[in-house]
């Protein structure tokens, strides 16, 4: 994505191709034999829905059980729009704002469904995120899961609207529609496939994983997730909308259980037993599940002696059941778990690439970090007790303690993560007191963390390539290295597509250093970088940090209990003992103070 | 004045059943932080033993405690089979773990039972009403409100004073300090699903006393009020859950007084819509559970 | 008592412990003090039971525990004071003191409590308060109280002096000293090195995983190379 956004699109395209000849092929074979010419259109219908889901759950990791109340919503405005008048005026004569009357075309029926569904969409968008909600948040679970409820019950008791729960709205008393084999359901699956595909490599999409990964270090990095999950929840509802008008065409009619949460368990389980970070995951997914459901209805109707409590009816839910809770106790990451189709195909096709020339060093930030008198008590406890400390831009500052002096409170207030009781925060002329994490990364300041926090299901390259996205938004004024440059200098060149959980703990730091350089920031705020080193990794550590930092033209502040390091890299030096800071000075001096020789090794009894 | 006693007497009966479920689900959140949406179930297979005992003919004294021990086995193995292996899994996993608990065991009463619903006779006695004043009293609410507040006494005397009751609140709330201590993981978490299946299957007895049926979703209602009334109290607190309970009830008992009869069918929605709200705005319930992420 | 072998304790990709040896006999305080991030925190745990190590042995009495869960290992007589404190906040003192007798039959623990409750008499006053408004030097003996509670033959303590006011440290190695009379073996993690191996009998040092320094507390204490050796690495300026 550094220099040609279209070159980058081209392989997810390809990849959205070669699915989509699949299911055609899987479709077209199945045409070929009446009998499973409907399965057919239902398994495409099936996918467009599925791959809906994974838009919003795989890349935000939210778990919305909502998404079928959001095809309910869909299903019944396209039903309410499309069917004739002549058949309205028999089942719902009584419609509301002479709904009766209307007679619309299917296609702008499907249009207009996918519209109002996408404004029920907002709310509850707007809604998840003051709720806060994030991967495995329980908050989402209720909403979304009341979403599907109510629009049930709306569904069931609204009769004038709906025609109520027992016989549905139907477009004939003859059955179906069939879409079989026809423009529109093809069109909706190419271009499912492809939205989807195509959203995991967006700006939005990247962020949204981000923060699926972890919340807190997104916001540290100026990621505001909300605006990503909104953008992913319309975009997966759009097409969850128009899968699901097709549905109801395809069926002929709707009724409240047609959405309800059987469709919410199969549409769940292939998403989840296919995988549901990956696209070709999802596809896998419908296409197992639905083989598994015919397999085991055929199962069902057989009758071997001794074996008929196994094959009766009922067989596919339990089949359903069984996936679903099998593969959450034993493969939680679904089948093909973040594999895609043509992130293989790239890797089989393509060489290596040779780095790019690393970017000169930009100029040197002329701000200056300052905070002052600032105070915390957690409870009865008092972390920091009128601190201050200063960094100029090029100028390395240490920040050194013993154990609950109060440094990494000191960092957190800082960064916005804590909020002192007492006390400013400056970066030149801008006050950061009080901002949000978000804000305050957006300012200029990125850090790392004491007990390291990657983005571990991305890649190396994704980990650095991400929050370059959010830098290359909001700091628009530095110029900024390019990822791979930031990877080479951080010696992560020949790691760029590991997993982040795959790399050893050396090169994790230097990757959540690469990572934080890659925002942009005036400073870097270093949180223990050598903490859990070796005592070589630790000196390269210190070449490592001022590469960095020159390149990027940062200030560092960093703590660190190894003063060797610290004498090493920095320019000065403050000591902070039970939330005070008890010395200030160049590392020399430092090492010769009394006070800190007290505060570190306890007073001589 | 007299109506609004009336309302309350009835809130309070609905309130005690939630509350014992509610009470169940805050008990195994709080020492497994999964959210049992399978707990349903529980009463799901207490109908159906229920219809079965009624088929041969044994009546409701008996059939009471029987259910209670239906209950407490049940739970104790889908604790064995499923969420003992998802123990300490991302979020995710357990949710959806606990639905899967929820599908499989409706889809195997519907392969061994049958998808529609079967009746049994209700105790009509028990529905009786009497007079005291300008009040109309069901014994059956009375009898309600009586076994839950002691049930809850029970409970509460079970937890604060016996050394049981200390190890769940223990683990509850450390769960790894509580192993220094020498609690044993798999017989505290064991217990928990155990005292969750005997406050479900009090609740069975007299949720079933008045649906009369057996269905394969017979459970999924009481799950619902059982997880919104956790969810209001705060899920991890005990009190909070008990408390969410009543107020639960409470809440339908003057809706379903009070909306137009057009959209009284609602009642459930509006209700779950009110819980959402409350999410909205307070995401974490009513009575806030103190969480703090260490950086 | 406690002998570690080889132990080496692996979080995914980082080795926070790596081949340790030590050994505590019965009746000696023996400490551990090193920089933040050494890795002693992770050794406790593994001790412990907490976690599991990659390799080694923990050998308890002669019997070989490695891998043990927490409670087994309690219930051979090895308790732990962990970092932090981590009493029930809800709980009250009573209450707390309770679980950490739970191994105990009815009787011993009635007994144990006594003792304890003399043993801590700020306890004792303040039985039916809720642990979560005791102050720093409370928590920390009734964390300590708590874990005296299953009567354990090894005692092992996570940085107790930690945030706590210095009066309030000087309670805490008054309360070591006591122990020591009373013939508890303990094995200690103590970022106040100096007064901690004015109390201790042996002591180790550990840096980036590894024991570096170990010797009577009496030789190491006082000695300017410690310094170097806490707070730099080896062979460097500092």
């Amino acid at each position: 994505m550094d220099s040609d956004p279209i070159r980058h699109l081209i392989t997810p395209g390809l990849g959205s191709l070669f699915l989509f000849s699949v299911i055609g092929g899987v479709f077209l074979l199945l045409s070929g034999d009446d009998s499973f010419s409907d399965l057919a259109t239902q398994m495409m219908i099936n996918t467009v829905v599925v791959l809906g889901l994974q838009i919003y759950i795989g890349n935000t990791g939210i778990l919305s059980f909502g998404h079928i109340g959001f095809g309910a919503i869909s299903g019944y405005a396209f039903a309410i729009f499309a069917v004739s008048p002549s058949r309205k005026l028999i089942q719902i004569p009584n419609a509301p704002l002479g709904l009766a009357e209307i007679d619309l075309t299917p296609f702008q029926s499907g249009i207009a469904a996918i519209a109002i569904t996408l404004v029920i969409a907002i709310i509850v968008g707007l809604a998840l995120s003051r709720s806060g909600a994030r991967s495995g948040s329980v908050a989402a679970v209720v909403i979304t899961l009341a979403l599907l409820f109510v629009v049930h019950e709306v569904a069931t008791n609204w009769i004038d609207l709906t025609r109520g729960g027992k016989t549905g709205l139907s477009f004939s008393p003859f059955g179906g529609n069939t879409l079989q084999g026809s423009y529109p359901i093809i069109l909706l699956l190419f271009a499912a496939i492809a939205v989807a595909r195509l959203f995991k490599e967006t700006r939005a999409g990247r962020l949204a994983q981000a923060a699926r990964e972890d919340d807190l270090v997104a916001r540290a990095m100026g990621i505001n997730p909300a605006v990503q999950q909104m953008i992913a929840l319309l975009l997966s509802v759009a097409v969850v909308a128009a899968g699901s008008a097709m549905r109801v065409y395809e069926i002929g009619s709707i009724s409240p259980r047609l959405f309800f949460f059987d469709y919410t368990l199969l549409t769940l389980t292939m998403l989840i037993v296919g995988g549901r970070y990956s696209v070709t995951g999802a596809v896998a997914g419908v296409l197992v599940i639905t083989a598994g459901k015919e397999l085991t209805r055929n199962l069902a109707e057989l009758d071997v002696d001794g074996f008929n409590w196994f094959f009766r009816d009922g067989l596919t839910d339990i089949f359903l059941g069984a996936a679903m809770l099998g593969f959450m106790i034993m493969r939680p990451a679904g089948l093909l778990g973040d594999w895609e189709f043509d992130h293989w195909l790239l890797r089989r096709f393509k060489g290596a690439k040779s780095p790019v020339p690393v970017s000169k060093p930009t100029i040197m930030t002329s701000a200056q970090l300052k905070a002052d008198s600032v105070s915390v008590r957690f409870g009865g406890f008092i972390a920091l007790d009128d601190a201050a400390l200063t960094a100029k831009g090029g100028e390395v500052v240490g920040l050194i303690g013993p154990n609950g002096a109060g440094k990494t409170t000191l960092l957190n207030v800082i960064t916005g993560l804590v909020q002192s009781d007492n006390g400013t925060v400056l970066i030149g002329s801008n006050s950061l007191t009080g901002l949000t994490p978000i804000k305050i990364a957006r300012a200029g300041l990125a850090r790392t963390f004491q007990n390291i926090r990657l983005f571990p299901a991305l890649s190396v390259g994704e980990n650095v390539e991400v929050i370059r996205l959010v830098a290359h938004r909001h700091r628009q004024g530095k110029e900024m290295p390019s990822t791979d440059s930031l990877l080479v200098k951080a010696g992560l060149w020949d790691q760029k597509e590991w997993r982040a959980s795959e790399l050893d703990y050396g090169n994790g730091r230097r990757l959540e250093l690469a990572r934080a350089a890659a925002a942009g920031p005036d400073f870097l705020l270093l949180d223990e970088p050598t903490s859990g080193m070796s005592d070589s990794e630790s000196i390269d550590m210190i070449a490592q940090v001022r590469t960095m930092a020159e390149l990027i033209g940062a200030g560092v502040v960093v703590i660190d209990h190894d003063l060797n390091f610290i004498t090493g890299i920095c320019d000065r030096v403050y000591v902070l003992d039970q939330g005070r800071v008890i010395a200030e000075g160049s590392p020399a001096e430092i090492s010769n103070n009394p006070l800190v020789l007290a505060a570190y090794l306890g007073e001589k009894a | 004045m007299t109506e609004l006693i009336q309302q309350i007497i009835d809130g309070l009966g609905r309130g005690g059943i939630y509350a014992l479920l509610a009470l169940g689900i805050a008990v195994i959140f709080g020492v497994m932080h999964l959210i049992n949406f399978a707990h349903g179930e529980l009463i799901t297979v207490s109908a159906y033993s229920s219809y079965w005992l009624f088929s041969i003919g044994l009546d409701w004294w008996l059939i009471a405690p029987i259910i209670v021990v239906v209950a407490l086995v049940t739970a104790v193995i889908i604790e064995f089979v499923a969420f003992r292996w998802v123990r300490g899994a991302p979020d995710f996993t357990m949710l959806m773990t606990s639905f899967g608990v929820h599908f499989l065991v409706q889809a195997l009463f519907v392969m061994y039972v049958s998808a529609n619903f079967r009746q049994f006779p209700r105790p009509e006695w028990i529905f009786a009403t009497f007079r005291v004043g300008q009040l109309n009293l069901e014994i059956y609410d009375l009898t309600v409100i009586v076994i839950t507040l002691l049930t809850l006494l029970a409970t509460y005397l079970l937890l604060q004073r016996t050394m049981f009751g200390i190890s769940l609140r223990a683990a509850a709330e450390d769960f790894d300090t509580a192993r220094l201590m020498g609690i044993r993981s798999n017989r505290v978490i064991r217990s928990a699903f155990v005292l969750s299946g005997v406050l479900a299957g009090i609740a069975a007895v007299f949720w079933l006393m008045r649906s009369g049926q057996a269905g394969p979703t017979a459970g999924l209602s009481p799950m619902l009020k059982g997880v919104l009334a956790a969810l209001i109290g705060g899920l991890g607190s005990l009190s909070g859950a008990v408390l969410g309970g009543f107020v639960l009830g409470l809440v339908e008992v003057l809706l379903i007084s009070r909306l137009p009869s057009s959209i009284a069918g609602l009642t459930d929605g509006i209700v779950f819509l009110l819980i959402a709200l409350l999410f909205v705005f307070r995401p974490q319930g009513l009575i806030s559970v103190k969480h703090v992420e260490r950086v | 008592m406690l002998g570690i072998e080889s132990l080496t304790t692996r979080y995914g990709a980082i080795t926070a412990v790596r081949d340790v040896e030590l050994t505590v006999r019965a009746g000696e305080i023996v400490c551990l003090i090193g920089p933040n991030g050494a890795g002693k925190t992770t050794l406790l745990s593994t001790i412990s039971g907490l976690l599991k190590p990659s390799t080694g042995r923990v050998v308890l009495d002669g019997n070989d525990v490695t891998g043990w869960a927490p409670d087994q290992m309690l219930r051979s007589g090895l308790a732990l004071v962990p970092e932090h404190r981590r009493i029930f906040a809800d709980f009250t003192v009573r209450e707390n003191l309770m679980v950490g007798g739970v191994t105990q039959t009815a009787s011993r623990r009635e007994q144990l409590f006594d003792e304890i409750t003399s043993l801590f008499p700020i306890l004792k006053e303040r039985l039916y308060t809720q642990a979560g408004f005791l102050s720093g030097g409370e928590a920390q003996q009734l964390a300590i109280g708590r874990a005296l509670m299953s009567d354990p033959n090894v005692l092992l303590m996570d940085e107790p002096s930690l945030g706590l006011a210095p009066v309030l440290v000087d309670q805490v190695f008054e309360l070591i000293g006591k122990l020591r009379e009373g013939g508890r073996t303990l094995f200690v993690v103590e970022q106040n090195a100096q007064r901690m191996l004015s109390v201790a009998d042996r002591a180790y040092v550990m840096r980036s995983g590894s024991i570096v320094t170990a010797g009577p507390a009496a030789e190491l204490r006082g000695n300017e190379e410690l310094f170097k050796t806490y707070l730099g690495r080896s062979g460097g300026a500092a």
